[in-house]
């Protein structure tokens, strides 16, 4: 066959054959080290040589005139160069490490990722639904990370000395206006939205990018998942209700999924009841559904969520003896709609928006409530790459919120409410200088419609990579928020509230294991103010408040030294004080305790099929006013602690039972005291333990999941 | 639960470890193009243990020839054989990335080729065995779905067959399910690899050997 070939080249070319170039040269990396195995070839010939072990490279071409010699390997950029081939020998080809890699540095100052491909996956996806003490929760899990405050009957985020509205929680970029289940006084709130439709979170408990705002400490963000990966269904069985799941798949361009849940406590409370008298236990009916298109290179996304949800208990109070009749009626319904495609020349684009509409109605006592919001949120966004080093992200957005209420009972009968809209461009640039120093540039512009007020955020971010495996973060930022419903619809003669934000963070992660340690400072200023114990219509607000909140946070995680043991354990020391409210002088707030501990761990028993969890949480005392002393949030209550325990059993592949018990040493936590309006006889203030309605809880499910490839399960959703 | 994922994914370690290195040579007189004369050595620097120098020209070739899915569909497929003996962490992410990309490349050329879906579902099972508790939930039902439109797609061909019975049979040995019908998925691949012809010159062809083994080894 050699003797065809050469015959045949001879005869047609019999010029090439005897004029041959030889392109010759080295490969080196950018620190002068020979690079061996590279792949060097004359572009759209065959003509071409893999370089040696001291870099060097030779080969003999036919090709004549001008050409693009391409040199690539693994992990760095593509080297091309165009010039006559005759010129092609003896080069020195140097090439740039591919910053696109892996072990580039990555600003993390501030920000906890779940996701599956993220660089700095703290937690998993999988970890949200298998903490213990969560229960499904996937607000709960983020409670076990460092940060946040033990805030237990409470159930939101509480992040560095802020209170629960300073965390905003967006899908797939786009506010969440109302995320958590609506509860009685004492009874923790859950999140919304369950788990298992987000692939990547990111939980930054501060100086977070400037395409964020309209939160003073902490923004959540959930990413949905983009396309599913086939038809099946989920059955679930609880002993608080069932649920039931469907996801279609149409070729590779569309899917539908529904999930349907009903949740109703009635018999679970008839078995074990709690500190409460429940007239209506606690019922919820809730049906999501998400609709995914591809559109050429784009994406489109329509995610829609409706709940409703009711209650009826008397709880104890101090002042009453009989009791505080407490009846709640709440619908909620969220949409959200976005599309996302990639443009020519590194361009893409994303716009979206989302509705909410939430209907509550509240009964306390002889006094009926009754809230409605309508808010909504459009976002456009660009983006930009210039190249790995130089990414440019820019957008704009609208907040519109129209909240009203009426307020009826014997005496009085209000009408409250408020528009408020905001208008908002941000842009930010990313700029990575080397594997080992990049920097983050933000800056975003707010104006109030309500307030007639334009505000300016600078974020900068910064991180440098001290060692192989190590990296040092620090980041900046000024943010400002509305105040809260609860005060705008008394008064809208406000200002934003704000807050800048000094962070320090340190990681160092290798061989699955991690350790991260942060540093901050947080000045909040321009707080609402009022001056009664309640506010009302007639109530004097301003912007007088202010406060500070400073602290340590670290994390440690291992999934190496024990085998099949996987733990984490994060501790949290917090130093803040604030003036804000109706608060006469600054002090610590009852939502903010200076030491937070928490170790979760999963054992996964390979006889037994069984992965085994416990949670355990500690948080110190937090304070409270006694009024038989002079002072002001000046006692602390006893420290909390408590142990939850999971048991997750696959009973078959696609089978599997999940049992769950919080609190399993039954702690007796006491979230604070409630003290009566007037001195007895011997005037004493008399106080009663705020206890939380039951100080245990028990949880068994039996989930199901068919699907054609009979491989996976509901793991993922508990 | 990573661990189940790890025990799974490690029983198919094996199924990329062999490759196609015998070449189907043209056996007419014709004089072969500079593209064959290419694959030609390509193969043969695979057969003789050099894979990453064949990757490299299969590189050379995919650029040369942009309309033809086999040049990119071989530079994956040595990426992601190799990654499984790859002990350096940076190295073998670096490798399953450019696999991705070489996959993504072959499949704006091909679409719905089940060569490539089973290529694909490879890597991911590779991802799995790197990280089984990162990987392991997303890509398990990834990889099990690609298998299963690749045999749709080709009901007949005894190397999707047998990839989606060997993945199946490792489920079925860990939760205790007969694996009965799958050893009968496999002695029909086994049947159809005597009489099975590539669609074209150079296409995949590999994978009896490896049949009779895991017959012999699981299926006794």
């Amino acid at each position: 066959m050699k003797i065809s070939v050469l015959f045949f080249l001879i005869i047609v070319f019999p010029s090439s054959i005897l004029a041959q170039t030889t392109v010759s040269g080295t490969v080196i990396d950018n620190k002068g080290r020979s690079i061996m195995g590279a792949n060097v070839y004359l572009e759209g010939a065959y003509d071409g040589s893999t370089s040696d072990e001291k870099g060097n490279f030779s080969f003999k071409t036919s090709e004549k005139g001008s050409q693009t010699l391409n040199v690539s390997y693994i992990s760095f950029e593509t080297a091309k160069l165009t010039e006559d081939v005759s010129n092609m020998n003896n080069l020195k080809i140097v090439l740039r490490e591919d910053l696109n890699s892996l072990e580039t540095v990555t600003i993390t100052a501030g920000s906890f990722s779940a996701g599956d491909n993220s660089k700095v996956s703290v937690l998993k996806p999988l970890d949200i639904v298998t903490t213990a003490s969560a229960v499904g929760d996937f607000v709960g899990a983020f409670q076990t990370l460092p940060g946040t405050t033990t805030v237990a009957e409470d159930g939101r985020l509480f992040v560095r000395g802020g209170d629960a509205g300073e965390t905003q929680i967006f899908i797939d970029g786009i506010r969440v206006f109302t995320p958590y289940t609506p509860t009685a006084n004492n009874v923790p709130a859950r999140g919304r939205y369950s788990p298992f439709l987000f692939d990547g979170i990111t939980f930054s408990t501060g100086g977070y990018s400037a395409e964020f705002g309209q939160a003073l400490s902490s923004v959540l963000l959930l990413n949905t998942i983009d396309e599913p990966t086939h038809d099946k269904t989920d059955i679930g069985i609880m002993s608080v209700g069932g649920s039931l799941g469907h996801t279609k798949k149409w070729n590779e361009s569309s899917s539908l999924s529904l999930n349907a849940s009903y949740i109703n406590l009635a018999p679970y409370i008839a078995i074990l009841p709690d500190r409460n008298t429940w007239k209506k236990p606690y019922e919820t009916a809730s049906g999501e559904a998400v609709f995914r298109q591809k559109i050429g290179d784009g994406l489109l996304k329509i995610y829609g969520a409706f709940e409703t949800s009711n209650f009826e208990l008397t709880q104890e109070d101090i002042n009453k003896p009989e009791g505080v009749r407490f009846k709640l009626n709440n619908q909620n319904f969220y949409t959200n709609i976005n599309y996302s495609e990639r443009l020519n020349k590194g361009w893409s684009i994303f716009g979206g928006g989302s509705y909410t509409y939430a209907k509550t109605k509240v009964g306390i006592d002889d006094a009926d409530i009754k809230d409605v919001e309508n808010s909504a949120h459009f976002k456009l966004k660009l983006k930009k790459r210039f190249s790995n080093r130089f990414k440019l992200n820019f957008g704009a957005e609208q907040f519109v919120t129209d909240f009203s209420e009426n307020y009826d009972d014997s005496n009085l009968e209000a009408k409250l409410g408020f528009n408020n809209n905001i208008s908002v461009a941000f842009a930010e640039a990313d700029m990575l200088f080397s594997r080992k120093l990049a920097l983050k540039l933000g800056l975003r512009g707010e104006y109030s419609e309500l307030f007639k007020e334009f505000t300016v955020s600078p974020r900068i971010s910064f991180a440098y990579k001290t060692g192989k495996k190590s990296q040092l973060s620090l980041a900046y930022g000024d943010f400002f928020q509305q105040p809260d419903n609860e005060e705008l619809k008394f008064s809208t003669q406000l200002e934003a509230q704000h807050t800048q934000h000094y962070i320090m963070n340190y990681q160092y992660s290798a061989n699955n294991r991690i350790f991260r340690a942060e540093v901050y400072r947080k000045d909040y200023s321009n707080l609402v103010t009022y001056n009664e114990a309640t506010p009302d219509v007639n109530s004097t607000f301003s912007n007088n408040g202010d406060g500070f909140a400073q602290g340590l946070d670290i994390f440690w995680r291992d999934n190496e030294s024990i085998k099949n043991v996987d733990y984490w354990v994060s501790y949290s020391y917090l130093d803040t004080k604030r003036k804000y409210k109706n608060y006469p002088i600054e002090a610590t707030p009852n939502f903010a305790n200076t030491h937070n501990l928490s170790v979760v761990a999963k054992y996964w028993i390979d006889d037994w099929k069984s992965q085994i969890g416990f949670t355990y949480q500690y948080g110190s005392g937090r304070t409270y006013t006694d009024l038989n002393t002079p002072g002001f949030l000046q006692n602390k209550t006893k420290s909390y602690n408590s142990l939850s325990l999971n048991w997750a059993y696959l009973l078959s592949q696609q089978k599997i039972i999940y049992a769950s018990v919080n609190n399993v040493f039954a702690f007796k936590n006491v979230n604070g005291y409630e003290y009566a309006n007037r001195p007895d006889a011997s005037g004493n203030f008399a106080r009663r333990e705020l206890l939380p309605a039951a100080d245990q809880f028990f949880f068994i499910g039996f989930f199901w999941t068919i699907s054609d490839n009979g491989r996976d399960n509901q793991l993922d959703n508990l | 639960m990573q661990n189940v994922l790890t025990y799974l994914s490690l029983f198919f370690t094996v199924i990329v470890m062999q490759a196609q290195t015998e070449t189907t040579v043209s056996t007419s007189d014709t004089i072969p193009t500079p593209y064959q004369q290419g694959m030609q050595k390509a193969f043969q620097l695979w057969h003789d243990d050099k894979p990453w120098e064949a990757a490299n020209i299969f590189e050379r070739i995919a650029t040369a020839e942009p309309d033809n899915w086999l040049p990119p569909y071989y530079v994956a497929q040595i990426n992601v054989v190799n990654s499984f003996t790859e002990k350096d962490g940076t190295k073998l992410k670096a490798q399953l990335e450019k696999a991705q990309d070489f996959i993504n490349d072959a499949t704006a050329i091909s679409k719905e080729n089940p060569d490539l879906l089973v290529l694909q579902a490879q890597l991911y099972t590779a991802w799995i065995v790197y990280d089984g508790q990162q990987y392991g939930m997303a890509y398990s039902a990834k990889a099990s779905e690609l298998y299963n439109r690749a045999l749709a797609l080709a009901p007949e061909n005894p190397r999707m067959i047998f990839a989606k019975a060997q993945w199946d049979i490792g489920s079925a040995q860990y939760f205790g399910g007969s694996i009965d019908s799958y050893c009968k998925d496999i002695q029909r691949a086994i049947d159809l690899f005597a009489t099975f012809k590539p669609e074209g010159e150079f296409y995949p062809t590999f994978g009896k050997d490896r049949a009779k083994q895991v017959l012999a080894e699981s299926c006794k």
